[in-house]
């Protein structure tokens, strides 16, 4: 279905419940404004493939609109990589689109950095991860602090590949990601890490879907996020288990540390199982930063700033524990801290 | 009973029915006059017939949920119920003057002999209508109010003016607005400031009739400092159509006052059971929802609890059977409204054979509610391949200092366990009935002992045959 003839989603719904499709849409709802495109750049890569952008039919209204919407459509075909690649994103002007496609045959590390002060930015990513292949990759939004962005990603991992997966956001204003992820072969695995720093009056929604087709697949959520000022983080997970998909291994954990009074978080780590012989499991909690690691820390001479910024630190890091290939890890807990002290100096 | 009729109630124990001996029953179908008439019928005053006529205004206007098992929801069809069916002409208050085939019915629940035994004050709900209630003397003279909803407008209408609707409005959601068009019977209770009923009292809510939509209301009210457990059972017999069952209850417990309210639901298969339960806690209340799911084609219940007033707990047990054709979609929502407010949510699920078990929960906290606790567990059991197990929570955090955890799980029985059990002699069959039982146990041991008894049988009858 074209985006033109779609309905606009009821907030009854878990995925607009809290950010509505007309808040995340660049202008009004019934409008596709011409949209300029996002730049990608390669380091460690040769050069992208341009391609037309596809016309097949999407249910999802965002996916929809980033199709109508134009912009940018490259690919980039792996078959085996060394070193790990970086895909710079550069957004700008009053409406941005860029879609990416990146196909796996081998064993790959990828990094996206976004970045521009765009009003608007939409970034439809598809994947597919072919059978035996490896991807890490690495996706970090630095965007300016008003920019509003719209993130899509598909991805589809065949019989025995895996796809680790690690989000950091902490740019842009309002921002909304819809990341889904299909194991669709028997031993296919994802590990997947989501974490997000907010504050001023950043609002940002993140909806990660897995479903396991097959059996013997494994899946493994980690979403943890800081809320400072009056932000508002929305963190929903809809993790599905297929009829006959035994053996499965599912668990989504989603941790939110809230660190002013005003600052707001949502989760909704939803299991749907279909089959009998599996392991499924999910967990959400939330706290306010623990007195005693404070007083730990103040008592040997940091600042309350400085004490908290090292527990916010250490909590974010900890999104990343499911993560196993050293370079995301180094690449992404680089880029965190780094954020971070940045933010303390300010 | 024929072959034919055994077949289409199979295992359910309690899918016998007694012939209709109504003394009025209107004609299917819904309408504004329908709603007049019961109102008219029952003599209400004035204001309660203009909320049962505003509340079917509602009910009309208002669209059908979009979210849950929408396919099975859109198969209702409102306009083949009966929506009010009087099976005797007064509420007794000895089974000896009930009409003897609705005393055989409730003989064979057991309901007489369990009065006698362990419960301060009993209703029995027949259709649309209580036609027994009794209460102990020594519970009466104390000032305790329990009596069927019915006699309690005509006794007690000012209270009920006060606090009807009050903790769930008609415009709440399409089923409140229904049941607030046509509600009857149910129970109205109230504790003086200070009481504390050691003894359960007990409502027992039974369909006999075909097509038949059962609505009743339940108010119970706890006065500063009381305590009560009110306990809940329903059955209705087996009929290849559809029957509806859509209650209201508001739970009011006052500053330190406890409530606890316990479920036992038994509905045959044929039955829709789309329930709302809400409870208000004032200052240090407590409130336990402690409910248990077994029978029914479509459940759609999820207890909540308004925490208002600082340092009120609320407690939330759920147990959920979901069974050949069944999905029982059940769970909880807590309110932390004020500070310090603390909530324990426990579900627990079955699926088998092509069953579905939904929890869906809400755990809220507002903005202004400072140092709020919460802890939720949800575990589900899936026996077979064809079942169907789903978690929908959410958790709404509006204040940094909220302590908040969730978690659960979903897996099969453990082949160790069964082993065992199996190598200490029990039949794969007792070894199953005996894990069924212990996945269940932080409900059954909130209930009282004749209870949970009668749910470990019911689970073991239900659990027959599960292996291979």
């Amino acid at each position: 279905m074209i985006y033109q003839q779609m309905a606009i989603p009821p907030r009854s719904e878990h995925l607009w419940r809290y950010t509505p499709w007309p808040r995340i849409h660049p202008t009004v709802p019934t409008e596709v404004p011409i949209a300029d495109a996002v730049i990608f750049s390669l380091e460690g890569a040769e050069a992208f493939e341009e391609v037309p952008s596809s016309e097949s039919g999407v249910d999802d209204i965002a996916r929809a609109f980033l199709q109508a919407a134009g912009g940018s459509s490259n690919r980039l075909f792996i078959n085996e990589a060394s070193e790990p690649i970086h895909i710079n994103a550069r957004a700008s002007g009053h409406v941005a689109v860029g879609h990416l496609n990146l196909e796996v045959k081998g064993s790959a590390v990828v990094f996206i950095h976004i970045s521009g002060e765009p009003e608007w930015v939409g970034l439809h990513i598809t994947g597919k991860i072919h059978p035996n292949a490896q991807l890490c990759f690495g996706f970090i939004n630095e965007l300016d602090p008003n920019t509003k962005f719209l993130r899509c990603e598909d991805w589809l991992i065949e019989r025995d590949a895996e796809l680790e997966h690690a989000t950091l956001s902490v740019g842009g204003f309002r921002c909304k990601s819809d990341l889904r992820s299909t194991l669709n072969g028997t031993g296919a695995s994802i590990r997947q890490s989501v974490t997000i720093n907010a504050d001023g009056a950043r609002h940002e929604d993140q909806h990660v879907e897995i479903h396991h087709l097959h059996g013997h697949t494994n899946s493994d959520l980690v979403m943890n996020s800081a809320c400072a000022g009056s932000s508002h983080f929305i963190g929903t997970g809809l993790l599905t288990i297929a009829e006959g998909a035994n053996k499965s291994d599912a668990s989504q954990v989603f941790r939110n540390l809230l660190l002013s009074e005003k600052a707001r978080a949502e989760a909704i780590p939803e299991l749907e199982v279909l089959a009998d012989d599996v392991s499924a499991a999910h967990g959400a909690a939330s706290a306010p930063v623990d007195k005693e690691q404070m007083h730990y820390l103040m008592s040997r001479g940091l600042s309350p700033e400085e004490s908290q910024a090292m527990i916010v630190n250490g909590f974010l890091l900890n999104a990343f524990s499911n993560l196993t290939n050293k370079f995301l890890i180094e690449e992404m807990r680089t880029r965190l801290t780094v954020h971070l002290e940045c933010e303390l100096k300010r | 009973m024929t072959d034919e009729a055994q077949d289409v109630i199979g295992d359910y124990r309690y899918g016998f029915h007694d012939p209709e001996n109504s003394t009025i029953r209107f004609d299917q179908g819904l309408s504004e006059q329908v709603v007049r008439d019961i109102s008219e019928l029952k003599n209400e005053p004035e204001w309660m017939t203009d909320i049962r006529v505003k509340a079917y205004r509602h009910f009309v206007e208002r669209v059908m949920p979009e979210w849950g098992n929408c396919d099975l929801l859109n198969k209702i069809d409102f306009e083949s119920i009966t929506y009010f069916l009087r099976s005797s002409n007064k509420t007794e208050t000895s089974w000896d003057d009930v009409p003897d085939d609705i005393k055989n019915t409730f003989n064979r629940l057991g309901i007489p002999e369990a009065e006698q035994k362990w419960l301060g004050g009993v209703t029995a709900q027949y259709e649309s209508e209580a036609v027994y209630h009794s209460i102990r003397e020594d519970l009466e003279e104390q000032g305790v109010i329990f009596l069927d909803m019915d006699t309690g407008m005509k006794q007690f209408p000012e209270i009920i003016k006060k606090y009807f609707g009050t903790v769930i409005p008609y415009s709440d959601n399409k089923f409140s607005a229904l049941n607030t068009a046509v509600w009857s019977g149910g129970s109205f209770l109230y504790i003086p400031k200070g009481i504390s009923v050691e003894m359960p009292v007990q409502a027992y809510f039974r369909i006999n009739a075909k097509n038949m939509g059962q609505f009743e209301r339940t108010l119970i009210i706890a006065d500063e400092g009381s305590s009560v457990h009110y306990v809940e059972g329903c059955t209705a017999p087996s009929y290849s159509t559809d029957s509806l069952h859509s209650a209201v209850v508001e739970l009011i417990a006052m500053e330190g006052a406890k409530i606890r309210y316990s479920t036992v639901q038994n509905w045959s298969s044929n039955v829709y059971n789309l329930v709302t339960k809400r409870a208000v806690a004032h200052k240090n209340a407590t409130i336990e929802w402690v409910d248990g799911n077994i029978g029914s084609k479509l459940t759609m219940k999820y207890p909540s609890v308004l925490l208002k007033g600082e340092g009120a707990h609320a407690e939330v047990i759920s147990v959920a059977y979901a069974g050949e054709g069944q999905h029982q979609d059940t769970g909880a929502k807590v309110h932390h409204l004020a500070s310090n407010t603390t909530s324990n949510i426990i579900s627990k699920s079955i699926s088998k054979k092509g069953g579905r078990s939904s929890y869906r929960g809400l755990l809220q906290v507002t903005p202004k509610s400072t140092g709020c606790r919460s802890k939720i567990v949800c575990d589900a059991l899936i026996l077979d391949d064809y079942s169907r197990s789903d978690t929908y929570p959410t958790m709404e955090i509006g204040n940094s200092t909220a302590d908040l955890e969730h978690e659960a799980s979903v897996s099969k029985v453990s082949s160790d366990q069964l082993f065992y059990l199996m190598s200490r002699g029990f039949t794969e069959d007792a070894a199953m009935g005996l894990i069924v039982n212990g996945f269940f146990e932080p409900f059954t041991r909130e209930l009282p002992m004749e209870y949970a008894l009668e749910l470990n049988k019911l689970l073991e009858l239900e659990m027959e045959g599960s292996i291979g």
